[in-house]
């Protein structure tokens, strides 16, 4: 025999839990909005960062213009005569 | 539209239909809106509008699209057999990005590391930046000889195309005019770029001045931060070692680059050798003239690069003397359009000429204005440095695919410990 009453209870939520739960929900959406600016910016920043490796290369290079590069003016002595030569336009250069 | 020629790759960014999520990402990246494919349908590539710079495959948040050309055993194979002397030109934006697929910091900087590695897989190297030096010398001297004519009235002896001249580097950049734009090819530089360049010189030069080899059998592999690479490398009209040598008197025909290993593609082959670019032992290839570079031409990996570059030159062979300042801030950072204008004193005449040149990275946004301009003749600049991804060959479609990027699966990984 039963000796209780089954009620069900009604969902109630007081003003302090409502804020509670917007306030969670507000934090997941905020977060979601969060990660997908981050995102972008973070894209921006691995270009940053790569081609800062690039900049230092050329800092510590010895040499810093074409022009000064022995070995190239090697390949210009020894073989290919000079820039836009007969040679370099056949090997060089599209038609 | 003109037509693709029959032995040349295409396809080379396939969307996989079983990872796509239609999902759209894909299309705010793609620069020629070559994805097909309603929000939510599977989506896929149409061969005809691609340009194959593999940015959908870096930034899908899902990993969809795919790099379907795989040359990796390939090369190995190559690298076993001793007849072959396998020769790998290493690009810039490689040795700033390859850290990354083994731990490393995005940017750390493992030229010695790198050339190390390549020494024991057994590659020879003609580094990528020797022939970025060649192409200010080829490229620039073109520029400078139509600045002669052009702007200093001298007589020329050779044909030369309109100014502005644009950059020819960017073999995505290449397809995009020839597709969208064929009424501005004559404008293109005609020097080739830095890669092809090196394979012409590989198996001419490089064959019989430093290796001493056949170059039948030299095997030049590019490693590129590209996926249009291997477009570029495919087409038929890069044979220009083996012309050569049929003028010489020899026979056979071949390649001037006969396959190319996006920067992830040479991470998987160390991988695949047991070689970790992390811990093996550094190497500086000094002895080697064909790993010879300045600073000049490793800055070719960034957006402004090129034309920085080109002005070092420039100003030394138009006025007699060297700059100054090296940096040229103006062409530097992430701006969608850099210009910039640069007044010369000519050694020879004594007048001035002002150069103005402008920069432009990101097809999708950057690029169509700059065209148009030319297009109707209203173009105020000389020099046009154009190249089709963000920020330059550091982010291209063949780089690490970076956890920190806009790949949602990886940046969980790099994110949750576990995962």
């Amino acid at each position: 025999m039963a000796r209780y009453d089954y009620v069900e209870k009604a969902v109630k939520v007081t003003r302090r839990e409502f804020l509670g739960i917007v306030g969670v929900a507000g934090a997941v959406l905020w977060t979601g909005a969060y990660v997908a600016t981050d995102l972008v910016q973070d894209r921006t920043k691995y270009i940053k960062m790569r081609a800062q490796g690039i900049y230092k290369d050329d800092e510590k290079a010895k040499i810093r213009q074409s022009h000064n590069n022995q070995a190239v003016t090697d390949v210009y002595k020894k073989f290919a005569h000079n820039p836009l030569s007969h040679l370099a336009e056949e090997l060089f250069h599209t038609n | 539209m003109k037509g693709f020629q029959a032995q040349e790759k295409t396809g080379i960014i396939e969307i996989d239909r079983k990872t796509c999520k239609g999902c759209d990402s894909c299309k705010a990246f793609c620069p020629t809106d070559a994805i097909e494919g309603k929000y939510g349908a599977i989506h896929k590539i149409d061969g005809e509008k691609c340009v194959s710079c593999g940015q959908c495959l870096i930034n899908c948040p899902f990993g969809a699209p795919q790099d379907t050309v795989d040359v990796v055993d390939q090369v190995i194979d190559k690298l076993k057999n001793k007849q072959v002397t396998v020769v790998g030109t290493i690009a810039p934006a490689v040795r700033v990005a390859i850290g990354e697929e083994f731990g490393m910091e995005p940017g750390s900087l493992v030229t010695e590391k790198l050339y190390g590695a390549m020494k024991e897989a057994g590659f020879k190297v003609l580094d990528t930046n020797f022939t970025a030096d060649q192409t200010i010398m080829e490229e620039g001297m073109e520029l400078i000889a139509k600045i002669r004519h052009y702007a200093l009235g001298e007589p020329t002896a050779h044909h030369l195309g309109p100014l502005p001249q644009f950059t020819s580097c960017c073999p995505a950049w290449v397809t995009y005019a020839e597709l969208y734009y064929p009424e501005l090819l004559p404008h293109m530089s005609s020097a080739k770029s830095p890669m092809m360049m090196a394979g012409a010189l590989g198996k001419t030069y490089g064959a019989a001045e430093i290796w001493q080899v056949a170059p039948a059998d030299v095997f030049m592999v590019g490693i590129m931060p590209c996926t249009a690479k291997k477009f570029e490398a495919s087409r038929p009209e890069f044979h220009s070692a083996a012309h050569y040598w049929q003028t010489q008197g020899q026979s056979g025909d071949y390649p001037d680059i006969d396959v190319v290993l996006t920067t992830r593609d040479l991470a998987r082959l160390f991988k695949k050798l047991n070689i970790n670019v992390r811990t093996v032992a550094e190497y500086s290839d000094q002895d080697n003239p064909l790993a010879q570079y300045s600073g000049a031409a490793t800055i070719f990996a960034n957006t402004g690069g090129v034309m920085e570059a080109a002005l070092r030159t420039a100003y030394f062979v138009i006025t007699g003397t060297e700059l100054d300042v090296l940096e040229f801030k103006p062409v530097r950072g992430l701006q969608g359009v850099k210009e910039a204008a640069v007044t010369l004193k000519d050694a020879k005449t004594g007048s001035a000429v002002t150069l103005n040149v402008a920069v432009a990275h990101g097809t999708k946004q950057n690029v169509k204005p700059l065209l148009d301009e030319v297009q109707a003749g209203k173009s105020p600049y000389h020099f046009i440095e154009i190249m089709n991804c963000p920020g330059g060959c550091v982010n291209g479609g063949g780089q690490p695919i970076n956890p920190m990027g806009t790949s949602w699966l990886d940046k969980a990984k790099a994110v949750l410990p576990w995962a």
